[in-house]
């Protein structure tokens, strides 16, 4: 097998205003602002762990989730190892938008097998008590779309923000397996034979 | 990269600093004088020449006159002359440049120097001269490195292609800086990509200063190593000593920005941070409610609040209200500008009041009377105006108020140059006759007096963070440095920002540049001290010269006549156009076009389209001369 990926690159991606920003920044720094301002184009970033005795550089991408920060965010897609999509357990629209966000993701970061991609989704805030969005609709939506897996997590008092972000290295570096173990595969062949050709010429 | 390149010998032959106290018997030597010469490898015969002349002319004309000298001619060199007690600095220059690009350049030359290492005559007490030598050099060198010889005519600030860069990107830098300011100490700062300004907080003239700090760590860490490059997560921090001048601290401390006094005076705070912090919401106000009950040991109640003039619009529009804050700023430090002046208010605009009259006693321009008499009328009224915004605040203050076309530069000073004027160019201008003073006025508090008269300079540090090619430089306390939790705070808050307005503006920078139009153009703005121009600078220049050449004409030009506003200048080839405002000054020069010209006026000489031409082309560049 060859060497891990020693650099994930995670996007955070959601509707304006659910707490992406915070998420972030809770888990690099263990802090909160309840103040921010909206983010503008992307920001990052990064946080070193160690996954299975090697060093691995989570490198967090947070976003802007309005509209109008649409094309300053989306060139920054690309690249990504796993999307983390985000809505606010107050906010039944950041839910219905996921979809959307999903779609983005896909069509700017180049995604060529969509099916295989990691995603994690968040329904964070979940220490506001008007909830709008159950946990029972969004472990449903998580299934039918890809079976995700769903996190409830409050960047305020930090409830499994560390969790979502693990489970998000994690994907990510098995879907490198996978990849890693898929396209040896084929391209092996393909490399194996002109070699094995020339082995004979000489 | 702001690479600092070696001085252009055709910007400046001539630079020394003479200490007049060192020489004062018949038999002392001269060279005992000179503190630092440039070219250093000028013959030392030379140096004594040029120094004892100079210094002896000087020293001469204005016992004579009692006023200071300015400006100095020697065969075909221009000397810009500063005198302070019994130091005496010359910069020499062609007799091309722009007598008031001298006289600027040499300014800034001192306060560059000052704001490094203090002021001189303590310098030069507590350091070797051959270190000073040092200091002098890398200053000089900073001064005349301007990418062109335009950058040397109009002292002005390099930014970002503004027309290239998403607006938000420029709002997103200023977010940054504002972030950065909710921590207590930290009184200002810029944001910088690749040595040109993303947006800063301070006037254009600090903003010069920290530029070249940049500019060195930038170098420095180049030369150093290839492998330890920057990284994004921490970036290397680095910090230096700085002074400022106190009305450079008062312009800082005037904008509005909402900080405690109380935590200035208790940094181990931890009172309330979060009551004071400033919301980045657009709709949030500070509150206000604790602090504003609180007496606070200064009464000015000059204290208006002033968008830094650079970051622009976003500014004015994302500032938050203007709060107590800015008058409770009072520093411990007994040099604090609100002790110096709150006691007497009068005092400073006094010690401006003279400056200033003297200041048009000058060698060539006390020929003419004229602006003498200007500089006691106009001076005082101006004067008034200011001290309603406040005593002694910084030229860029009066940015706010008063739009002045000298903003905020050093040395704009009233002297006329007649030696230069008009005469044997052949300039064709609806020129209005009748001088006026006003709109050339120094700046009150222009930091070239500050440094140089009996105003203390305040001891402050420069903060710089660098994430790759993007370096944020605040200007701090000089506790902040040992300040783990307020380091803490600033990177915090400014880190994942800085770190994706990074990776925005090198996507932006990698779009190449349009190709230049068929015609030549060179746009500055007084207010921001910015110039935007197609003008190469390349070496291989030659036939941008004469555009240059009569960029430089004109400006003295604009410069000796207030109530001039456009002007052509022309040879039997070419014309080049000219036109200035109150907050700008535009040339302009149409390649290709066949000039039609007979020698007497004519209807259908080309010449007289060029302001339409100018108006239509510049606009995508988004000059606006409507």
């Amino acid at each position: 097998m060859t060497a891990r990926k020693s650099l994930l690159k995670v996007i955070l991606l959601g509707d304006g205003g659910v707490g992406k920003s915070s998420i972030m920044n809770r888990y690099v720094t263990n802090k909160f602002d309840a103040h921010l301002f909206h983010t503008i184009g992307v920001e990052f970033l990064n946080k070193t762990l160690e996954v299975d005795g090697s060093q691995v550089t989570l490198q967090i991408w947070d976003t802007a989730g309005q509209e109008r920060f649409r094309s300053l965010r989306t060139p920054f897609y690309r690249g990504s190892d796993c999307c983390l999509l985000t809505f606010s357990v107050d906010d039944n629209q950041s839910f219905l938008n996921l979809s959307n966000w999903k779609k983005e993701f896909i069509y700017y970061a180049d995604v060529k097998e969509p099916e295989n991609f990691p995603f994690v989704v968040l329904g964070n805030k979940v220490d506001v008590t008007e909830r709008q969005v159950s946990a029972e609709e969004a472990r449903m939506w998580c299934q039918e779309n890809g079976d995700y897996p769903y996190f409830e997590t409050s960047a305020k008092d930090a409830t499994n923000v560390a969790v979502a972000f693990e489970e998000a290295v994690h994907r990510a570096l098995a879907a490198d397996d996978k990849a890693d173990h898929l396209i040896p595969t084929d391209t092996v062949k393909l490399h194996r034979k002109p070699r094995s050709a020339t082995a004979c010429c000489s | 990269m702001a690479e600092v390149k070696p001085p252009d010998s055709r910007r400046c032959s001539y630079f020394f600093l003479y200490d007049g106290s060192k020489v004062r018997g018949e038999g002392d030597p001269t060279r005992d004088g000179i503190c630092y010469f440039y070219p250093e490898e000028t013959p030392l015969d030379k140096q004594d020449l040029l120094c004892g002349q100079l210094a002896g002319v000087g020293r001469c004309v204005s016992e004579l006159s009692s006023s200071a000298v300015r400006t100095l001619r020697l065969r075909r060199c221009k000397f810009a002359i500063r005198m302070k007690e019994d130091l005496f600095w010359a910069l020499g220059c062609s007799m091309e440049v722009p007598t008031v690009s001298v006289r600027e350049l040499l300014d800034h030359l001192i306060d560059l120097f000052c704001f490094y290492n203090g002021s001189v005559r303590q310098s030069y007490q507590l350091n070797s001269k051959e270190s000073l030598a040092a200091e002098w050099a890398r200053c000089l060198a900073h001064v005349l490195s301007g990418p062109s010889e335009l950058h040397c005519i109009f002292q002005s600030v390099r930014t970002v292609d503004l027309t290239n860069v998403d607006p938000l990107l420029l709002l997103k830098a200023a977010l940054i800086l504002q972030a950065c300011q909710r921590c207590p100490l930290v009184l200002a700062g810029c944001v910088l990509f690749r040595g040109r300004v993303v947006s800063t907080q301070m006037p254009p003239q600090l903003t010069t200063k920290v530029m070249v700090h940049e500019s060195d760590t930038y170098s420095k860490t180049q030369r150093s190593s290839g492998a330890s490059t920057p990284s994004a997560d921490g970036g290397p921090v680095s910090s230096t000593a700085v002074f400022l001048t106190p009305s450079e601290l008062q312009f800082l401390q005037a904008a509005p920005v909402d900080k405690t006094s109380r935590s200035r005076f208790t940094p181990e705070k931890d009172a309330s941070p979060k009551k004071t912090r400033l919301s980045r919401t657009l709709s949030d106000t500070p509150s206000l409610e604790s602090e504003s009950s609180r007496p606070t040991s200064c009464q000015s109640p000059e204290k208006a609040p002033f968008s830094p003039s650079m970051s622009g619009s976003e500014d004015s529009v994302f500032s938050p209200a203007p709060s107590q804050s800015a008058a409770g700023s009072p520093y411990p430090s007994p040099l604090s500008p609100v002790r110096l002046f709150s006691n007497g208010g009068n005092s400073y605009e006094t010690v401006e009041g003279a400056l200033d009259e003297s200041h048009y006693h000058s060698f060539y321009s006390s020929e003419d009377g004229v602006s003498q008499i200007h500089s006691e009328g106009d001076g005082s009224a101006f004067e008034e105006n200011l001290c309603l915004n406040g005593g002694a605040s910084g030229g860029g203050a009066t940015c706010g108020t008063t739009p002045e076309p000298r903003g905020a530069d050093c040395g704009g000073d009233p002297l006329r140059d007649d030696t230069t004027a008009a005469g044997d160019v052949g300039v064709c201008s609806r020129k209005a006759e009748g001088h006026k003073a006003e709109m050339r006025q120094p700046p009150p508090g222009s930091c070239a007096f500050d440094s140089l008269e009996e105003s203390p300079l305040i001891p402050m540090t420069l903060y710089t963070h660098r994430v790759n090619s993007l370096v944020l430089a605040l200007l701090v306390e000089p506790c902040f440095m040992s300040d783990t939790a307020s380091m803490e705070e600033v990177n915090h808050s400014s880190l994942a920002s800085l770190n994706g307005l990074e990776a925005h503006l090198r996507a932006v920078s990698s779009a190449a540049p349009g190709a230049a139009g068929p015609y030549l153009f060179a746009h500055y703005d007084y207010i921001q001290s910015t110039l935007t121009t197609n003008v190469s600078g390349r070496p291989g220049g030659a036939p941008e010269h004469p555009f240059v050449r009569a960029t430089s004409l004109l400006h003295s030009h604009f410069f000796d006549t207030e109530t001039l506003q456009e002007a052509i200048i022309r040879s039997a080839g070419t014309a080049v156009y000219g036109t200035r405002s109150v907050a700008q000054e535009t040339y302009f020069q149409q390649h290709g076009a066949s000039m039609r010209n007979s020698g007497i006026p004519n209807q259908q000489d080309s010449a007289f389209s060029l302001p339409s031409k100018a108006r239509h082309r510049l606009l995508k560049h988004g000059v606006n001369l409507l």
